[in-house]
């Protein structure tokens, strides 16, 4: 008895010895197993989609799935989905690529974090999959990577700027000013009536940054279009992007106090109470904003950087999207899973239930007017494709800011940040 | 005799290995199975890595003026905590010691601070600092009370004391009351009588005779006060900018936001670790002397 | 005496500011998780005008309150249980045990106390992974149990050596062997410090956070603090209802509190001390 104890715990220690030291051994051997047709065969499907407040959607969604899963191929699909909080959700994420547990499907942010997981060989290649076909082409990009492949499903697209009061600006007579020069007169009448022309919410430091993919990207599509290849050659540097201060100081000099105790959540708040007429933010905060005033009317517009009209662009982009594990045992029902996304019937409804703006020609639903707003910029080519800046210089850039902001550091300060972390993001990833 | 020394091994084994197996699994080998990568350039998501030997260690304490701010503000963290939890617990023990009758409800009420899980404390008194103090002082005269509790970095280092404090006076105070219980009251009832004021008394007979109680106190609040996370990660998640950054905040970043530089963030804690074993052990030290003094 | 009276008034007075402050964030969140949102913001620190326990039903269902409480329970008892259990068998031992090899394993439990969790999350990962014991509430309280042990011991360590070794060699002599003078002896006589680590295990493991989030993939798994954690929403928070759901998670903790009260205070001077 003792003896066998003893064995099992030996077994146990030293198969844990090894998996404690790198993982190089592969995957080789997990493919076995290959189901033998006939009988109805189960399949365990685990999903990783941080998006909690969208639950019921998705559960539904995949309920539809394991229906048709079942009638069409007779495969007993049970799914295990995993919510995660935004906040927490890379950390699980890689925490569980780095432990060999991937889920066979799994939510990432397009821009930010498909190059580095595909680098890493994490993401299955989904370039032949019936669904590429249905992509528009303003959402395509997004998921392509840079030697031309698809690698995940877009589920959240963006086409933002700044979002404004529409109300305050037909009261006051203004329209969406077009250059920097304007965006200060807008200013000025708007301080002349008593109106706080921005509310400002850098608590979180992703909300500052948001400035510099809108500079970066109107500058790089009008007088620095190698910019990001330069800058990952370490070739370039950030006082290129130094004229995304000159808004940004417009700003900050002309919003609502305590700008770093105030989270987006209040910002959402401050917005749809009337507190500032304009907000550095996306229509992603669309549903928070209606939810505190439902009666809110507000747009979508492209934010001016310097005096080019130009360079006053919506910046297109994708966030969320679904990629399929490099790893999965279950590809082909994954497989199935995400073309489903995008089914010919079933899509339009999930994805307007989702409240998210249209991807692909299957949908054909009626958008929201914040949508139609930015889109009407889109059909002029006043629009560009988001950079592709790496997470973590997003990361360095909002910390700078949110220091910047407070005083502690100066503009030179923050750029050569920036500079560092690039490089320091070429190093990690050569 | 060998046969008995044999014998005595297997019963230490026997007793000591159901504890020791799982805590070698779980612990033993994830440390040093951080400090194995510690010396890699592992991101965490690469399924190769190379080793670097020092270069870790290098550059966290030559090249990195963010964990090098880290350091020093938990130790300014640290340094504050040990003497305000102390003193706050100490005199909230000598005060409660001499009610008679509210002396459970105030015991009550200083603990139950400490029974609610640190995250959820920070996300309670996020709350109150952006939302609760200000509308108050607008409601009252208590302008004071205005301020940016969480923005500004000048002002969010004491909120994350006040949280901490909240938080942990209460565990603090149960032991020094019971070190106090210990203190015989004649001893006490002598040196009024020798004409000491009530100050003196506490000086010279109260404080030698628990100077256990301060050990401890001193050792666990130094240990949890190194490690800070969740407070800081739910009150003000470190900025802004990196302006209230503690140490294990800069290694989570590390490992999980900036480039994954898993190996990096392990050199991080590895340095962490030595620092704590460093504090630790003067700390004990310096303590067991005084207390065989005493 | 007159000086007396006023000094004791000035104590009070004292104790009772303190105690105000320190009771007011819970106050906070008491009365306001019984209001609307809208009621909520018009004044934080007034009584509601109605008492609504529309935000606990809803967090009663957003938590899956019976289902995360029933979790929390299966993980701390397991975890302490098993700590208890390893850990006052290995203690006992250790501390009387005085060899070489007997310090060093001492000595490792000891210092691995000082070990930063986030050094060790990506590789207690793997392990967890590679031993199949992740995502399940079971393999949860196992892990616990390895990382709760060296605490445990440290104080039964200390505890053990006030007991006078007379006991054990009278039970030798009628004949017991080792484990039977341990749990027939021993054990008994440590339960002042046992109830000590079993209140400290089940406030460190009830209130956990972080390991609970890398290990529970499925949310019918979740702890009370990790389903709580998923009503602090992408883009708003529900201060109200979050607040309710708070104060749920909390009952658990003063409900006990209250039964064991003396027992707790009891034991965490006894811990104390005896350390």
């Amino acid at each position: 008895m003792k003896k066998a104890v003893k064995g099992m715990l030996i077994t146990a220690l030293s198969a844990a010895l090894l998996a404690g030291c790198g993982n190089n051994a592969g995957n080789a051997g997990e493919e076995g197993g290959a189901a033998s047709g006939g009988e109805a065969k189960s399949v365990k499907l685990k999903m990783f989609i941080a998006q909690p407040r969208l639950k019921e959607h998705y559960d539904n969604y995949i309920a539809d799935f394991v229906a048709k899963e079942k009638a069409e191929k007779n495969i007993d699909v049970s799914v295990q989905l995993e919510m995660p909080t935004a906040d927490n959700a890379a950390q699980i994420l890689k925490t569980r690529l780095a432990s060999n547990d991937a889920p066979d499907i799994f939510a990432l942010h397009a821009i930010n974090e498909i190059p580095s997981y595909y680098k890493a060989g994490y993401l299955e290649d989904l370039s032949g999959q019936p669904f590429v076909g249905k992509l528009l082409d303003s959402v395509k990009p997004s998921v392509t990577t840079t030697d031309g492949k698809v690698v995940a499903i877009p589920l959240e697209t963006l086409s933002w700027g700044y979002l404004y009061n529409k109300k305050i600006f037909a009261e006051q007579g203004l329209t969406p000013p077009t250059t920097l020069r304007e965006m200060k007169a807008v200013v000025e009448k708007l301080k002349a009536s008593n109106i706080t022309p921005f509310v400002l919410s850098y608590k979180e430091a992703w909300i500052p940054q948001l400035v510099l993919p809108l500079a970066a990207g109107a500058l790089i599509n009008t007088e620095n279009p190698d910019f990001i290849e330069r800058m990952n050659k370490d070739e370039g540097s950030f006082t290129e992007m130094k004229a995304m201060f000159d808004i940004f100081d417009l700003i900050n000099a002309n919003g609502t106090g305590k700008a770093t105790e105030v989270g987006g959540d209040d910002g959402a708040a401050a917005f749809a109470a009337g507190k500032g007429a304009m907000w550095l933010q996306g229509p992603w905060y669309a549903e928070t904003i209606l939810k505190s005033n439902p009666d809110m009317d507000f747009g979508v517009a492209p934010l001016p950087i310097n005096d080019n009209p130009e360079a006053t662009l919506i910046n297109l982009s994708a966030s969320t999207s679904l990629a399929v594990s490099k790893s999965s045992k279950n590809k082909e029902v994954a497989l199935d899973f995400i073309n489903y996304v995008l089914d010919d019937t079933a899509s339009n409804d999930f994805f307007q239930a989702l409240k998210f703006n249209p991807i692909a020609t299957v949908h054909t639903y009626e958008s929201y007017p914040w949508v139609n707003d930015a889109t009407a910029y889109v059909k002029e080519g006043k629009s560009y494709q988001d950079p592709s800046i790496p997470q973590s210089v997003k990361d360095e850039v909002g910390k700078g800011l949110q220091a910047y902001y407070a005083g502690q550091i100066s503009k030179e300060d923050v750029l050569s940040a920036l500079d560092k972390a690039w490089k320091s993001y070429n190093k990690v990833n050569k | 005799m060998p046969v008995n020394s044999y014998k005595k091994y297997i019963s230490l084994l026997a007793f000591v290995a159901p504890a020791f197996i799982l805590y070698a699994v779980f612990l033993l080998i994830p440390t040093l199975g951080g400090m194995f990568y510690s010396f890699t350039d592992w991101n965490g998501l690469n399924r190769t890595y190379e080793f670097i030997g020092f270069g870790n260690f290098a550059e966290a304490l030559i090249e990195d003026p963010d964990f090098i701010h880290s350091l020093l503000f938990t130790l300014k963290y640290v340094l504050f905590m040990i003497v305000l939890q102390n003193v706050f617990a100490l005199g909230l023990a000598v005060f409660i010691e001499t009610r008679s009758r509210s002396k459970g409800f105030f015991r009550t009420i200083f603990f139950m601070p400490n029974m609610i899980s640190t995250i959820i404390s920070a996300f309670m008194w996020t709350f109150v600092f952006a939302q609760v103090l200000p509308q108050l002082a607008e409601k009252t005269a208590l302008t004071f009370l205005d301020q940016s509790w969480i923005g500004d970095p000048n002002v969010s280092f004491f909120s994350i004391l006040i949280v901490s404090l909240w938080n942990g006076v209460g565990y603090m105070m149960i032991i020094y009351l019971a070190g106090l219980q210990g203190v015989p009251q004649s001893l006490k009832e002598a040196a009024l009588i020798d004409g000491a004021t009530p100050f003196q008394t506490f000086l010279n007979v109260t404080l030698p005779m628990i100077t256990h109680a301060i050990t401890i106190c001193f050792f666990l609040t130094l240990n949890g006060a190194f490690k800070v996370f969740e407070v800081v990660y739910g009150l003000t998640g470190g900025g802004p900018g990196r302006s209230t950054q503690v140490i294990t905040m800069n290694i989570y970043e590390e490992a999980f936001s900036n480039n994954f530089r898993y190996g990096y963030a392990s050199a991080k804690s590895v340095i962490l670790f030595v620092i704590i074993l460093i504090f630790t052990f003067i700390q004990i030290q310096v303590m067991k002397k005084r207390e065989v003094e005493a | 005496m007159r000086q007396n009276k006023a000094a004791s008034l000035l104590t009070a007075g004292i104790l009772t500011v303190l105690a105000a402050v320190s009771f007011f964030p819970i106050y906070l969140a008491l009365i306001n998780s019984f209001k609307s949102q809208g009621d909520m913001f018009r004044s934080f620190v007034s009584l509601p005008t109605s008492i609504s326990f529309g935000n606990y039903a809803e967090a009663f269902d957003k938590i899956n309150l019976l289902g995360s409480t029933v979790n929390s329970v299966i993980i701390s008892a397991l975890g302490i249980g098993g700590i208890v259990l390893s850990a006052s068998l290995a203690g006992y031992k250790l501390s009387r045990t005085t060899g070489k090899l007997s310090q060093v394993i001492f000595f490792l439990f000891i210092a691995s106390m000082l070990v930063p969790f986030h050094s060790i999350m990506i590789p207690l990962t793997r392990m967890a992974k590679s031993l199949s014991v992740q995502g399940s509430t079971y393999g949860l309280a196992i892990i616990y149990i390895g990382l709760g042990v060296n605490m445990a011991i440290f104080l039964y360590h200390g505890f053990v050596k006030s007991i006078p070794r007379e006991l054990e060699e009278a039970a030798y002599m009628d004949g017991c062997n080792e484990y039977q003078t341990f749990f027939r002896i021993i054990f008994p006589l440590l339960v002042p410090i046992t109830v000590t680590i079993a209140i400290l295990d089940f406030l460190w493991i009830w209130n956990d956070f972080l390991l609970p989030l890398l290990m529970l993939t499925d949310s019918e798994s979740f702890t009370l603090i990790l389903s709580t954690n998923t009503l602090f929403g992408e883009y708003n928070k529900d201060w109200s209802l979050i607040l309710a759901a708070l104060v749920l998670t909390a009952i658990p903790v003063i409900l006990i509190y209250s039964f064991f009260q003396r027992f707790i205070m009891h034991g965490i001077a006894e811990g104390a001390v005896k350390g």
